[in-house]
């Protein structure tokens, strides 16, 4: 599109998403968003629904404008709770806990959250020029995804969950299998069988992603701060600078405009690419870096690379829904709910016929991502205050908010008990140093690869070379195979070593 | 042959008996054909490779030297599950103030640092930011007081 | 002793109208507190965007809320079962498609009985559809689709929201009425179908997520699932006129109560649905989400759940539909 063409449509968009009420739309998205994301437990899903019918009342571009506000107001939001308190709200935020947190321990909670705040903001504003100069084009490249391209970038996402832990590398594997194990718990989408369901009805569609990380990531630390003195006076003694000092700054800023391409090309893929957004900067950080042993202890890059990357996935994946009609996740189906209330049909002439909702709601989402920010930064220092409250106390709200959280998710006691049952496990885990992030990894996509083998067989009729004749596919498989090389062959070399000494 | 590391067996145990229990719970899983894998042909895959990894880990345990299993914080472990189970089991029939008060008094119980004065008022304070936030904030449709109570 | 069984009846008499004033009372003043209206899955769907309306209007006509409370899980059985256990007392009701009611139940073993545990109030809004190809494949017409699928067996493929749901019936149904051979993709919900249709990966659909492409160009739309023509697409013809009588297999939403509710508030709650659904507002509501509200009493309902569920039965027998 040229130059001025793009011009005069983002005049558009901005002229409509600056309007007195639109602003106010989007500051109440944002802010609503926000506090979901802080709060454990309630996503955007359940809150875009228990709002939709009150948006009715508005005009669409100020509902949807409201709406998209709550949703990337949230990916802010988690990332809060993630580095303060070591609970991811949303599977983005999963990444941020493992370095994020250990800063908050380390007194840098302040310079871990400006980071995440300024890399998210950069991250979108990039991702909202993308959406606007190249969404069609974007949207094509998208659709060249087949089932088996989608398989074999799981199965990389999957040996790239490995880099996620510090720690021993086969029980990094033995967590990878078992998030994989426990994600195919429920009802097989292919064929209609309950695996592992032991006729729970909450069984039924699996074991919900929410309680898994309250219990595994939430739980388990509050178990072990609560005997540990020492482990837990870290966290809530030291409160140093709220701001980055200049070194955490020059190293973000690669991992910044790194994970900003990664998160927005993934991101649109409908087919689950920004769940991988987040843990593939992460991993790519990690693998880059001349330190990566540090990973996992505190190192800012673990914070910039994904939680912009996260961001940059979650602006983009704005459009298969703006362009297509088709929702990447459950937020976009919402959001596409929302636009068929108000008589839009979400599809491929919204740009066309109505060019100020398309052009309004682009605009706005960058004003969102500023005003998300400037939100942000100050609460940085009233979060870090929260920090100082006796962990005696803290604890019991934490472990409130996510009872809470996970009950509002579909009003279901039976969920809360999971709760304890993944706390339980999320301890045992911890004290036998495994790891839970690559739990979630493979709980994540082990169940999305499965579905996308089986999907691909079915459309080659059986005809399993079909990996390895789309050059996609074959591309990733090759990367799988190398990365896989990566990480053996140090552990390799550092047994030799080690019986080279013996 | 001694135990190197008591952690790693632990593990390895672990993970030897979940990928055992994933086998046996998933026997009648069908496995379908070659070209159209059944619902039991991924978990098997997958329970065996627990095994095997538990089983390397078993090795590693005689093998390399290792921390042990430690401390565990007993009563934390079971006052806040506890207390999870209370939250569980009391909101739906004696709505959310029973529910809260009953799940942060054992979370309480769970350090013996707690102070039951400061308790006290933080209890109330959370009660009414619990209540006011998702109930008359977000209108959550859940019971605030029990049902039997004649007021509710 | 004569006095002792004259006061006891006259007690009895007297607890019996007692009873039936207050019953009658209830009713009368029905509804006197918020109303929950239980859809069975999660949020965003298009269960969602037939009930939210009609909460909203049912809300202004009696002036009492209408909740929606979305419980979503277990392809919306878990949703159908707390309705099915939940008082008689008109204050909880059930908005769902009619998978719940008529289609599952012939394929696995549900936690209610879709017949006795719940008593019909009214249809709210039937999705329009027809099938949906892809431009590349060649077929224009439906029957040059038939043609194609005869000559070509085995090589069109069919995208569906999920294996028993009402889109694979649909493809069974044409499959075994024209004796097609044509292969069934199963994708978790219509979204992800639509995202494999676009790109010709899958060649096949019928959904109502395709009607905007439709209309944008990108697919062509064969016909129209119902038993009339529709407005918005004059042209296409209806399976019956194609010489597929009974063909279709209908999405279609109702609201029900649990079994036992008293059958004047029933009719209450029917008789406002009818008179908002003849609205010009609701109808242009309904429209714009590409629905249309059958009027209908309650019996015949009824009548057309047991009707459908049959019908559906006897295609999961015939084509032998297992859920594996």
């Amino acid at each position: 599109m040229e130059l001025s063409g793009l011009i005069s449509n983002l005049a558009l968009g901005f002229s409509v998403a600056v309007s007195l009420q639109n602003l106010i739309w989007c500051l109440a998205g944002a802010l609503i968003g926000t506090a979901i994301g802080v709060l454990p437990g309630i996503g955007p899903v359940a809150t875009m629904a228990l709002l939709l019918p009150a948006t009715y009342a508005l005009p669409a571009d100020g509902a949807l404008i409201m709406l998209a506000g709550i949703y990337y107001g949230a990916q802010y939001g988690g990332s809060t709770t993630a580095i303060l308190v070591n609970l991811p709200g949303e599977s983005s935020s999963v990444v941020t806990c493992l370095d994020g947190y250990q800063m908050a321990r380390q007194g840098r909670a302040g310079s871990a959250l400006a980071i995440a705040a300024l890399g998210s903001f950069f991250a979108g504003s990039v991702a909202t020029v993308a959406i606007a100069v190249a969404a069609p084009p974007l949207t094509k490249l998208a659709q060249q995804f087949q089932p088996a391209d989608y398989f074999s970038l799981m199965v990389l996402g999957l040996v790239a969950s490995i880099v996620l832990a510090h720690g021993s590398v086969i029980k990094a594997l033995g967590m990878i299998f078992l998030g994989m194990l426990l994600g195919l718990v429920g009802t097989d989408v292919n064929t209609g069988n309950a695996r592992y369901t032991f006729e729970i009805g909450e069984l039924f569609d699996g074991i919900g992603f929410v309680p898994l990380t309250m219990g595994l990531f939430g739980i388990a630390e509050i178990i072990a701060n609560l005997t540990n003195a020492e482990r837990r006076d870290l966290v809530s003694s030291k409160v140093s600078s709220l701001w980055p000092s200049r070194d955490e700054l020059k190293r973000s800023v690669a991992p910044v405009l790194r994970g900003t391409v990664l998160g927005g090309l993934l991101g649109i893929l409908p087919g689950g690419g920004a769940v991988l957004a987040s843990f593939s900067s992460y991993t790519l950080e990690k693998k880059i870096s001349k330190t990566p042993e540090k990973f996992g202890t505190g190192m800012v890059e673990g914070v910039a690379g994904p939680e912009s990357a996260n961001n940059a996935a979650a602006q983009t994946s704005f459009i298969p829904m703006l362009t297509l009609g088709i929702p990447s996740n459950a937020v976009m189906a919402m959001m596409i709910g929302g636009m068929m209330m108000h008589g839009i049909a979400p599809g491929p002439q919204v740009m066309q016929q109505r060019p100020e909702l398309f052009w309004g709601m682009i605009a706005s989402m960058w004003i969102g991502n500023l005003m998300l920010v400037v939100l942000n930064l100050p609460l940085i220092g009233i979060w870090v205050r929260l920090l100082l409250v006796p962990y005696r106390l803290l604890s019991i709200a934490i472990l409130f908010f996510c009872c809470i959280g996970v009950y509002s998710l579909n009003n279901s006691a039976n969920e809360v008990l999971f709760i304890a049952v993944f706390g339980l496990l999320g301890y045992v885990l911890m004290r036998l140093g495994c790891e839970p992030a690559p739990l979630i990894m493979g709980f994540l996509l082990g169940p999305m690869m499965e579905t996308y083998m089986r999907r691909a067989m079915l459309l080659a009729r059986g005809d399993a070379n079909v990996f390895i004749e789309r050059p996609l596919s074959l591309a990733f498989l090759v990367l799988t195979g190398l990365l896989l090389l990566f990480i053996v062959l140090p552990s390799v070399g550092r047994a030799r070593e080690v019986a080279f000494k013996e | 042959m001694r135990i190197r590391c008591t952690q790693d067996l632990a593990t390895g145990l672990l993970f030897i008996s979940i990928g055992l229990a994933a086998l046996w719970f998933g026997a009648d899983l069908s496995l379908g054909t070659a070209l159209r894998p059944g619902t039991g042909v991924l978990p098997r895959i997958l329970a065996w490779c627990l095994i095997a990894t538990g089983a390397l880990l078993g090795v590693k345990s005689l093998m390399t030297d290792g921390p042990g299993l430690g401390d565990w914080a007993w009563r934390p472990l079971i006052m806040i599950t506890l207390a999870t189970i209370a939250f569980a089991l009391t909101i739906d029939r004696f709505g959310l103030v029973v529910a809260m008060l009953s799940s942060m008094t054992l979370a309480a119980l769970g350090t013996p640092e707690t102070g039951w004065r400061e308790y006290a008022i933080f209890a109330a304070f959370m009660l009414l930011l619990g209540v006011g936030m998702f109930v008359w904030g977000l209108g959550m449709p859940v019971t605030i007081l029990p049902k039997a109570w004649p007021w509710s | 002793m004569h006095r002792r069984t004259f006061l006891k009846s006259v007690a009895a008499s007297t607890v019996t109208t007692a009873t039936i004033t207050r019953a009658s009372a209830q009713v009368a003043s029905w509804p006197d507190k918020p109303v929950k209206l239980i859809l069975p899955y999660a949020p965003g769907g298009s269960t969602d965007l037939i009930g939210r309306p009609w909460a909203e209007k049912l809300t202004q006509a009696f002036g009492q809320q209408f909740i929606v409370d979305n419980r979503g899980g277990a392809s919306g059985m878990i949703g159908t079962e707390a309705v099915a256990k939940s008082a008689p007392d008109g204050y909880t009701f059930l908005v769902t498609p009619n998978n719940t009611l008529t289609i599952l139940p012939s394929l696995r073993k549900v936690p209610y009985d879709p017949i006795k545990s719940f008593a019909p109030v009214a249809r709210l809004g039937d999705l329009l559809c027809g099938f949906v190809i892809h431009p590349a494949v060649g077929p224009k017409t439906f029957a040059e689709l038939i043609d194609y699928a005869k000559k070509n067996p085995g090589k069109l493929s069919y995208g569906s929201a999920g294996l028993g749901t009402a889109t694979q019936l649909r493809l069974e149904m044409l499959k075994f009425k024209a004796g097609l051979d044509i292969l069934h993709v199963p994708y978790k919900g219509s979204g992800e179908a639509l995202n494999d249709l676009l790109p010709n990966t899958v060649q096949l659909m019928n959904e109502i997520n395709c009607i905007p492409h439709v209309k944008a160009g990108k697919l062509i739309m064969l016909n129209i699932n119902h038993a009339e023509r529709h407005p918005e697409f004059p042209d296409l013809p209806t399976l019956t006129e194609l010489g597929h009588p009974n063909a279709d297999v209908p999405i279609w939403n109702s609201i029900h109560a649990p079994a036992g509710t008293p059958p004047e508030i029933i009719a209450k709650l029917n008789a406002k649905i009818v008179e908002i659904a003849k609205t010009d507002e609701m109808k242009a509501r309904m429209r714009s989400i590409h629905a249309a509200t059958p009027l209908q009493t309650p019996a015949e309902v009824a009548a057309y759940q047991v009707a459908d569920m049959q019908r559906n039965a006897d295609l999961i027998k015939s084509a032998n539909i297992k859920l594996e």
